[in-house]
């Protein structure tokens, strides 16, 4: 019962944002409903027993990324964000023609038909565990598997984000005195 | 059902009689939606006196009366406010963003809202008991950074971006020192919940994580100064700094959504002060196993950790008005450069600790058999 | 291990639900009685008197940028770091801390290489010091 509402709430949320991302025209509207769509997967996770999967999502998408998207999106500046036209129209020959759209939802169409076919055959042959009314916590198991079983990717996640650090820190650094300035400085000398 | 709040009802005979032939999960819906309101309009009224605290402790630290027209001794006048602030006009900025404009506040209070669900009241009186509580907390109340920013944001004036941008990267910073404090109490603990960390302390004050070794008396001024600049609260007030930004993030904010923002941020001290008392002081552990196991006894803890975070909100208010206001590279320096070192030291500390004297805290070690 | 319920997480849902309800009608409430007069002059950004000039969208710093990018690091670092420190008392009991210890440690280190090159290259820095002849 909680379950099914808690797996609605959450599914709606996720695809109503989700929609709503891709419709808006405004970039930091767009942020904010990925905002919403990120706590819609949390609420996903936690649907699927995976406690702390869904609070990770949360701790590290809406508290970090979306913030550093907002802050992404005040730094490409301009009067208002609002993308007028994309200019897709001109770049490629199909792209604004009633045809081609037609033809593009006709293929998602398909496409998802498909899968949905496939996947309802799957679970016909494996056994699925319909209802996950009970969950064991997750916190402990992982702790023990980091350093049991991955101990090795464990230790080199943490060589891998302070790669990512150094690269953050190096391309956010104020760039140097641009070349033709350089020249010039090397005149006056 | 480990809804402990429902467990707490069940304990009484007359409840049991009452609600016989209904279905559990049923009735403990029911109690949690009426317990969470509760809560809610608790902490609301609690941020409100917050309001008239600030006002009646500032005027005692300056020899002044304060508010004393609203009933005794001002008491009344979060009422008067509440009512004002309804009545309010809206109003809405020219060139405003006028859905984040309306968004802003409500991200706010939402992000702390959803913080009382797993906050311990009482040993039988928390909502939730999850299992990763301490972590869902400090997860969910992020969510405030976003609302300053975009509040900042959707005004379109100048103070109200210098303020948002202030205040998000400086809630961002500052959640490093106080998320590596926290891991390091968890060390300690040996668990993720409130109630884990809760069970390896007790009442009395030699037992609780801030006298277990000196690294943790460390962790605690590390955690409790992170998450005064994490509440914007002097003095890292930076975001609303009224002497430079005229009012910071909320300057175009009138009526009800100021009051959201100012009430946001004053729910948001009392848990910050409620998890410092929980976290480092005991919580709501009372000494010697005083009425153990009784309903009373439930009632005395939430006594105790009410009065051990009011003390604490009390230190919060004083220090706003006694200590100037930083600089915004100082506010980062102290960051980056004080706080985060001090924290990684005081989590490598209680490690080492952990294995060297097999989590014993000093008091055992001096005086322990 | 005990298993838990999934209605664990009944109580959180109820909250953000009591949130949206209880906040949300009080801004629809407000919203229903707050008087509605806008002037001109009401609805100017305020700055103290003086009439605004241009948008205040294109203020932006990057250092506001810096400062999240290295966040986000520290954000995922410790994510990975509380499962580990949840079971490190459990294993400690079973006379295994130091193994444990090491393993932290390491990760810990690694951690701290990173802030150090950023305290060595300036990167924590909020007013950047330049060298003559690096900025013009």
């Amino acid at each position: 019962m909680f379950l099914n509402l808690l797996f609605l709430t959450s599914a709606l949320l996720t695809v109503g944002c989700s929609v709503a991302v891709l419709a808006v025209k405004n970039l930091m509207h767009a942020c904010v409903f990925l905002l919403g769509a990120l706590i819609g997967i949390a609420g996903l996770y936690a649907t699927l027993g995976a406690d702390f999967v869904a609070v990770t999502q949360i701790m590290v998408y809406v508290g970090g990324v979306v913030i550093l998207m907002l802050f992404a999106v005040m730094l490409t500046g301009g009067k208002d964000h609002v993308s007028k036209t994309q200019k897709l129209k001109s770049l490629i020959p199909a792209m604004g023609n009633k045809t081609s759209y037609l033809i593009g939802c006709l293929t998602a169409l398909v496409f998802f038909l498909t899968q949905g076919y496939l996947v309802s055959k799957l679970l016909g042959s494996i056994e699925v565990q319909k209802q996950v009314d009970t969950f064991s916590p997750t916190v402990q198991e992982l702790g023990e598997l980091l350093i049991t079983n991955h101990v090795l990717p464990f230790e080199l996640s943490s060589v891998l984000l302070l790669g990512a650090l150094v690269g953050a820190a190096i391309i956010a650094r104020p760039r140097k005195a641009r070349p033709q300035y350089e020249e010039e400085a090397e005149e006056h000398h | 059902m480990t809804n402990t709040i429902a467990e707490f009802f069940y304990q009484f005979e007359g409840f049991k009689s009452l609600v016989e032939g209904m279905n559990p999960v049923t009735v403990s819906v029911l109690i949690i939606i009426a317990a969470g309101a509760l809560v809610t309009v608790f902490m609301a009224t609690v941020g409100g006196f917050g309001t008239i605290a600030e006002r009646k402790i500032s005027a005692d630290l300056q020899a002044r009366i304060g508010p004393n027209r609203v009933g005794p001794y001002g008491a009344f006048q979060l009422i008067a406010d509440g009512i004002k602030m309804i009545s309010k006009e809206d109003i809405f900025p020219r060139d405003a963003d006028k859905f984040l404009f309306y968004l802003a506040p409500f991200i706010c209070v939402f992000g702390v809202v959803s913080t009382f669900a797993v906050f311990p009241f009482g040993s039988g009186i928390a909502l939730s008991q999850m299992n990763i509580g301490v972590f869902y907390l400090l997860a969910i109340s992020s969510l405030v950074g976003v609302g300053i920013f975009l509040g900042g944001y959707a005004s379109n004036s100048k103070w109200s971006m210098l303020g948002g941008m202030r205040g998000a990267s400086q809630i961002i910073s500052y959640e490093i020192p106080v998320t590596l404090s926290i891991m390091s109490i968890i060390v300690l603990a040996g668990g993720l919940s409130f109630e884990s960390v809760l069970a390896s302390q007790s009442g009395l004050p030699h037992n609780w994580y801030i006298f277990h070794n000196p690294f943790t008396f460390i962790g605690f001024f590390v955690f409790f100064v992170g998450g005064l600049a994490e509440t914007n609260r002097a003095p890292f007030d930076l975001p609303e700094a009224e002497s430079e930004l005229v009012s910071g993030y909320h300057t175009e904010y009138t009526g009800i959504r100021f009051g959201l923002f100012a009430l946001a941020e004053y729910m948001e001290i009392f848990i910050l002060c409620g998890v410092a008392a929980t976290l480092f002081l005991g919580g709501y552990n009372l000494p010697l196993g005083v009425l153990k196991g009784t309903v009373p006894e439930q009632f005395l803890q939430f006594g105790t950790i009410l009065i051990k975070t009011l003390a604490l909100y009390y230190v919060v208010i004083w220090v706003r008005w006694t200590f100037p206001r930083l600089r915004v590279d100082q506010l980062m320096t102290i960051c980056w450069k004080y706080l985060t070192p001090m924290a990684i030291f005081n989590l490598v500390g209680c490690a080492v600790w952990m294995v060297a004297f097999d989590g014993k805290s000093m008091f055992d070690l001096f005086f322990g058999h | 291990m005990a298993t838990e319920s999934i209605n664990i997480f009944i109580p959180v849902f109820v909250m953000m639900a009591i949130a949206v309800a209880l906040f949300g009608g009080a801004l629809l409430a407000a919203h229903l009685i707050s008087p509605k007069n806008p002037t001109t002059l009401k609805e100017m950004p305020y700055e103290c008197g003086e009439e605004p000039v241009g948008t205040a969208w294109s203020l932006f710093n990057i250092r506001f940028y810096v400062v999240g990018l290295i966040f986000i690091i520290f954000d995922v670092e410790s994510v990975l770091m509380f499962p580990v420190a949840t079971i490190f008392k459990k294993f400690n009991e079973l006379g295994q801390g130091t193994y444990v210890l090491i393993i932290f440690l390491s990760f810990i280190t690694v951690l701290l290489e990173g802030i150090a090159y950023c305290w060595k290259k300036g990167d924590l820095d909020w007013v950047k010091s330049f060298k003559a002849g690096d900025r013009k």
